[in-house]
């Protein structure tokens, strides 16, 4: 809706300025990290606010190098692309079952998944440790890409469930009425028209794998993904926040980029799903 | 749809099996059947050292007498008394950059940017700008106002730590309003304007109706971000201090299940958790099912 | 429970089948570039001991480590050796431990590692509480930096000149987590404590109306209610918020350790060496102060492993005279071998520590009292700090803690 008249034009511009404050701090974070990188230790400690003087790129070939984070980068990459793939599959496939298909039990079933969004990790910590150690999934990275598609998976169940069942039925009917089998009609139909819902999905589940600490601490332990070496970071007493500073700038980079070529996708995937007026 | 079409043929019924087999599977063996797991825990001493003892409902007793968790179930329910304004701010923002306020394409790509940060940075951040000395205290003493220990006092607390929770929120809440916006009919708000219908009431009596919706959509995801998600920040900004005034269940939880040792009473407290979101998501699980239309 | 039988079966067997002494060690520590020389020699050493063997050492984030070793020893699939703090964390995991005989024997500081005589790791160093004062404050404040106060009423004349002169806070204080409040259980306690107060103490049989004990709470306020703490103390992280304070000499004191950080080392490094001093806590009612130590971080061998011979080697190899003199000299901590060679380790507050750990020892209240109520006392801590409760409230929840947790 366009705006109407001179009045509430100037009533644009003064919401503007709060606004832009409000991004000025969202901006913040870039110039936190980025300038505390370029410090030393001793540096930061003597001067914590001021802008770098003598700035130098050693906490990035550190942190790169000496803590190990190309490798840790590489699981978080396996890790992350894997249980996104598994995730998209999975909560399509369910999705499909619980917005197309008839089948008893449809709404109960549908309720278990939800509720399942509930359960907190830190409810279920142990036990679901010793589920990892039961099925033989401990320091595997497979067991990770499991336990992140179990994590994360009723969200993308639901989301994908309120996608197909804003499909006008007539298309799905209409297949089915031809004689199309199920399996056709998801592959062919279902998953192409999906796209939106999918994307968005998968940018959000890449979000969530990438900068979850918690369970990969438990399922992967005598290896690392790229957050949690940057918590290890953090040591008992002392935190060396430049070189903190310098893993945040290469593990949050390319989520930002990610995000920045996606976000348009984003909101038409969520437009389409979530959001069914 | 008629019962006809309702029940589906044998082989439909064998395909949804199928197709809802991977799923189900996963959410059984990790989520569900450790859940129960933890709740056979809750009736033991475990100590996380060879033998558990039976001890009956005294976790459960333990727990509606323990000062700690009483002050952290209070905590949870003020968290979740903001929830409204943490959907309403997102709203009014997305409604503004729809509207086409000066500079909306750099705030929509801006905002985000906190939902990308992993609650560690952020800590690290707030606990430069909201400590004694900070930025916001140095900021306020130019307008004449008095330091204030945002992080350390009692009164301002639980507050500054739900300011922060909601700076880096928002972001992925206007994105999911701006979403939303797009399928408001332009058509009907056209014609309102037209007949001379004021911005507020514009917004009043045709989108937020038409949003209603993602309204519900948008409580639910920050609800359950708001009950499962602040460990992080808790732990980075207030160690939940001073006093309980931060304490929240799942921060005493993980404090009872590590340094002190004691799994089975964090288990019983796990379960009170349990309950007071399985509360909480009957609600939502309405509203989702609504939204679905399943 | 069938498939959860036959999988772990088949999990031990594959764990059966790898190499007997490939060990997995736990720390929090590895991660520290500084400790780098220290881990290198002794994995060199053990795996030319046991060839054909390989030592894992894995950093976890400190935050989450009694958390993650908490699941791991309760489901029984730990790693082989685990370092552990002393105190009640060592003591109220022994269950999940193995015993090591007398290797620990001679070690300074095993009591903290041992439960009724038998010690269950090997302890690596030295920790303690001390004040470390700015010298060059001192003498900006017109004090005697040669005459650092040995006497609670001396400790009062010295913060009062700072409050007089206004430039610098006479102690800076970090109480977010509740860390200052933590340590001050063990400085008011020191220097009265005999050796059967701090047996009942540990036992959780003194109550808090000692007035022994309620000087924790007493003091505390005292300091608070006479100005003698930083500003925000609540919001500030003890680590390393304080101490960086006093690394860049806006405080005249600090409460500092012996090991680890926070250090004669460390603030000697930041400070220079002539600009550091060290006393002990005095405090009302005790004519000397007493220096309370104990031992600080320990090696422990998981009761579960199924290398139990291999993982003690390993221990042992991690606290033999070499390898715990690489520790010292690398991070300044002090070493529990007693048959490390420190004469290298020089500074002149050094020196005068180790005068008072020999002349003045003390044991460490807070480490050996029961967790849960340490965690109420930080609470409290906090709201005392914030003149949120009062001293009676404050020792009347104190007590109701210690009766709740006994």
């Amino acid at each position: 809706m366009a705006v109407n008249s001179k009045k509430e034009r100037r009533g644009m511009w003064a919401a503007a300025v709060p606004m832009f404050l409000l991004a000025l701090t969202c901006l913040y974070p870039i110039y936190f990290a980025l300038n505390n990188a370029l410090k030393d230790n001793r540096g930061y400690i003597l001067d914590r606010f001021g802008m770098v003087s003598d700035p130098n790129f050693e906490n990035f070939v550190t942190a790169w190098g000496r803590a190990r984070f190309s490798e840790y980068f590489m699981n978080s990459v396996i890790t992350t692309v894997g249980a996104v793939f598994v995730l998209l599959l999975v909560s399509s496939m369910a999705g499909f079952a619980l917005a197309v298909l008839r089948f008893p039990h449809r709404k109960l079933v549908f309720v278990l998944i939800l509720g399942a969004l509930m359960i907190p990790v830190q409810v279920i910590l142990v036990p679901f440790y010793q589920t990892i150690i039961a099925t033989g999934l401990l320091n595997t990275r497979t067991g990770l890409i499991i336990s992140y598609t179990a994590f994360f998976l009723p969200f993308s169940i639901y989301l994908m469930t309120a996608f197909y069942a804003g499909i006008p039925r007539d298309l799905t009917e209409a297949a089915r009425i031809d004689g199309a089998r199920f399996f056709q009609v998801w592959w062919y139909v279902m998953l192409p028209m999906g796209k939106p819902a999918l994307l968005t999905l998968g940018i959000l589940n890449t979000l969530y794998c990438w900068n979850d600490v918690l369970i990969s601490l438990l399922v992967l332990q005598n290896e690392r993904t790229l957050m949690v070496g940057i918590t290890a970071l953090r040591g008992e007493y002392t935190t060396n926040v430049p070189l903190l500073a310098a893993g945040i700038v290469l593990a949050a980079a390319p989520i930002v980029i990610i995000y920045l070529l996606f976000q348009r996708h984003i909101v038409a995937g969520i437009a389409a799903g979530a959001v069914k007026g | 749809m008629s019962d006809a079409t309702n029940i589906g043929s044998k082989a439909e019924k064998r395909i949804a099996v199928l197709f809802l087999a991977p799923a189900l599977l996963l959410l059984i063996i990790f989520r569900l059947i450790p859940l129960g797991w933890g709740f056979g825990m809750s009736f033991t001493d475990a100590n996380n050292a060879g033998t558990a003892r039976w001890v009956g409902a005294d976790n459960y007793l333990r727990a509606v007498n323990d000062p700690t968790f009483q002050d952290s179930v209070a905590n949870t329910v003020i968290l979740l008394a903001t929830m409204p304004m943490m959907v309403m701010l997102p709203m009014l923002l997305a409604i503004l950059i729809h509207q086409g306020v000066p500079g909306g394409k750099f705030f929509r790509a801006v905002y985000f940017l906190p939902a990308v940060l992993s609650s560690v940075i952020v800590g690290a951040i707030f606990n430069v700008v909201l400590r004694y000395d900070g930025s916001l205290n140095e900021f306020l003493a130019v307008f004449g106002f008095d330091a204030v220990d945002w992080l350390g006092s009692s009164s301002t607390a639980l507050g500054a730590l739900i300011a922060v929770q909601l700076w880096s929120t928002f972001g992925m809440s206007v994105l999911i309003f701006m979403a939303g916006l797009t399928t408001v009919p332009e058509d009907i708000i056209e014609a309102a304007r037209i007949d001379g219908a004021r911005f507020w009431q514009r917004l009043w009596f045709i989108v937020i109706p038409s949003l209603r919706p993602i309204i519900e959509f948008v409580a639910v995801v920050t609800t359950v971000g708001l009950l499962t998600n602040m460990f992080g920040l808790v732990y980075v900004l207030t160690g939940g201090g001073p006093g309980t005034a931060t304490t929240l269940p799942e921060f005493l939880i993980w404090l009872e299940q590590g340094k002190l040792n004691r799994p089975g009473y964090a288990a019983a407290l796990s379960m009170f958790l349990f309950v007071m979101m399985a509360g909480v998501a009957y609600a939502q699980i309405r509203i989702m099912k609504r939204n679905a239309e399943v | 429970m069938k498939l959860k039988l036959t999988l772990t079966s088949m999990l031990a067997l594959s764990a059966g089948s790898a190499l007997a002494q490939d060990l997995t060690v736990w720390d929090w520590k590895s991660g520290d570039p500084a400790t780098q020389g220290y881990y290198d020699s002794a994995k060199q050493a053990y795996e030319e001991a046991h060839p054909g063997a390989t030592v894992t050492f894995v950093v976890q984030p400190h935050d989450q480590y009694y958390t993650l070793l908490g699941t791991a020893f309760g489901s029984g699939q730990g790693p082989d050796v685990v370092l552990l703090h002393g105190g009640s964390q060592t003591q109220s995991r022994v269950g999940a431990l193995s015993s090591l005989g007398d290797a620990a024997a001679g070690f300074a500081g095993v009591d903290a590692f041992s439960v009724d005589g038998t010690a269950y790791a090997i302890p690596l160093t030295i920790q303690g509480f001390v004040i470390y004062y700015n010298r060059a404050l001192y003498e900006a404040a017109g004090l005697d930096p040669d005459a650092a106060p040995t006497t609670w009423d001396e400790l009062a004349t010295v913060c009062e000149a700072f409050i007089a002169q206004d430039a610098v806070p006479c102690f800076a204080f970090g109480n977010k987590q509740g860390f200052s409040g933590e340590f001050f259980a063990t400085l008011a306690t020191a220097s009265t404590f005999t050796d059967a107060d701090m047996a009942a103490w540990a036992a959780g049989d003194l109550p808090w109306t000692d007035p022994k004990v309620s000087a924790i709470v007493t003091l505390f306020a005292d300091m608070n209610a006479r100005g003698w703490l930083q500003e925000g103390a609540n919001s500030t992280a003890k680590f390393m918020d304080e101490y960086e304070m006093f690394m860049r000499s806006e405080a005249a004191h600090t409460v500092g350790l012996l090991s680890d950080v926070a250090h004669w080392k460390q603030f000697g490094e930041f400070l220079g060496d002539e600009n550091l001093g060290a006393f002990a806590m005095p405090v009302p009612g005790a004519e000397v102060a007493n220096l309370p130590f104990t031992g600080g971080i320990g090696w422990a061998v998981s009761a579960s492993s199924e290398n139990q011979e291999a993982a003690q080697d390993l221990v042992k190899i991690l606290t033999d005279p070499t390898r715990e003199a690489i520790f010292a000299f690398d991070t300044g901590a002090l070493p529990a071998n007693p048959d490390v060679d420190t004469s290298g380790l020089s500074s002149p507050t050094l020196t005068h520590i180790l005068g008072l750990m020999t002349a003045q020892p003390a044991g460490m209240a807070h480490s050996v009292m029961n967790p849960a109520v340490l965690e109420e006392w930080k609470r409290q801590s906090q709201l005392l700090l914030g003149e949120e409760t009062s001293v009676d409230d404050a020792i009347a929840a104190m007590e109701a803690a210690r009766l709740a947790n006994k």
